[in-house]
């Protein structure tokens, strides 16, 4: 094993990105999300797919995810909006770098989707199938475009 | 779905997706998504775990999944079946998506490019495959002080293997195009018009 100090390593999707589960994730955000289309960056060859969302937080305009998926079940869905905010939920070896993360599962908070070791928090979504964090991603947002806020996509409740 | 619906309360997003996927799908449904993507071999008890299901049903479905060729078994210990996406149908799955999307001109074209994007690879680190290149990283790591060539990071090894997975997937896919122009004409015409 690499030293703490090789950080690329630890914080590295572990295997190749996997095609036909970016299809799979694909097929579910377009039938569940109506503000999304969703499309490969390269039908071929494909590193991310890119979902774009026609509405964002606050005053944005319009958003987009960032989806990858690998051959090992790691993932990172990046969303990015038209204000400039940026966060990610993502699961992968960090090394424990990431002080405040238990597992694997981690939260990159906005508005600048921090990887300072100290502002990294344990993501609400611990689901490992990608049919199950694809939705769990999708109703984070949805609550968040309801109540207009950022907070609720990482708070894992919508409390009355 | 509706635009304008508030979304519903719940006090746990992930006890609420299991909910709703339990709810809109039957347990076929579910195993057979949860194993598409299994590719190294897993007990039923763990795909019967990720399908909210119970492994009697687990078993019963993969079963049948494997006697369909999606699912390819394997004996495990204690006497016990692990069960994986079968490779093959994998690859022909992936090869009749992009026949459906993408012209066989295109397909020629961006095989070869991607076929020489893949010889770079192994020109500019000297190397046959990323897992070799995996190993020479992690030499470089422990040598340290050297300065021996460029550095080689995590992303690159991941795209070397990214573009190999997709190049076997879009090969499958030229070979089977190619192959249907040849395979399944009814020739009948042919002989019959030969003159007797």
């Amino acid at each position: 094993m690499a030293g703490p100090t090789d950080q690329p390593e630890h914080h590295s999707l572990r295997g190749a990105i996997d095609r036909p589960a970016l299809l799979t994730i694909r097929d579910i955000v377009e039938e569940m999300e109506p503000l999304a289309t969703a499309r490969l960056d390269d039908y071929l060859d494909p590193a991310v797919l890119e979902v774009t969302l026609d509405d964002g937080l606050g005053e944005a305009d319009s958003a987009r995810i960032d989806i990858r998926w690998t051959t090992r079940g790691d993932y990172v869905f990046h969303y990015t909006d038209t204000e400039g905010v940026n966060l990610r939920w993502g699961k992968h070896p960090h090394g424990g770098e990431y002080r405040c993360v238990d597992g694997l599962e981690h939260y990159h908070p906005p508005p600048d989707a921090s990887s300072d070791p100290d502002k990294v928090q344990d993501s609400c979504i611990t689901q490992s199938s990608e049919a199950l964090v694809t939705r769990a991603v999708l109703k984070l947002w949805r609550v968040a475009y309801h109540t207009d806020a950022y907070e609720p996509l990482n708070a894992g409740s919508n409390p009355p | 779905m509706n635009d304008q619906s508030q979304p519903e309360e719940f006090a746990d997003v992930n006890e609420a997706v299991e909910d709703e996927w339990e709810s809109e799908t039957t347990p076929y449904e579910r195993i057979r998504h949860v194993i598409a993507h299994a590719y190294s071999p897993v007990p039923a008890d763990a795909v019967a775990d990720d399908a909210l299901t119970t492994p009697k049903t687990a078993r019963k479905h993969l079963n049948t999944l494997a006697e369909e060729g999606f699912v390819e078994t394997s004996p495990g210990e204690h006497g016990g079946t692990l069960y994986r996406r079968s490779p093959e149908s994998l690859v022909v799955e992936q090869a009749a998506d992009i026949l459906e999307h993408v012209t066989t001109d295109e397909l020629v074209t961006r095989v070869t490019e991607m076929r020489e994007r893949l010889n770079e690879y192994r020109t500019e680190y000297g190397v046959d495959s990323p897992e070799e290149l995996a190993v020479e990283r992690t030499n470089q790591t422990l040598a340290k002080s050297g300065s021996a060539g460029q550095e080689i990071d995590p992303e690159t090894i991941r795209d070397w293997k990214t573009l190999r997975r997709n190049l076997a997937f879009a090969n499958a896919a030229l070979s089977i195009g190619t192959a249907e122009q040849f395979v399944g004409e009814d020739d009948h015409s042919t002989d019959e018009s030969i003159p007797a």
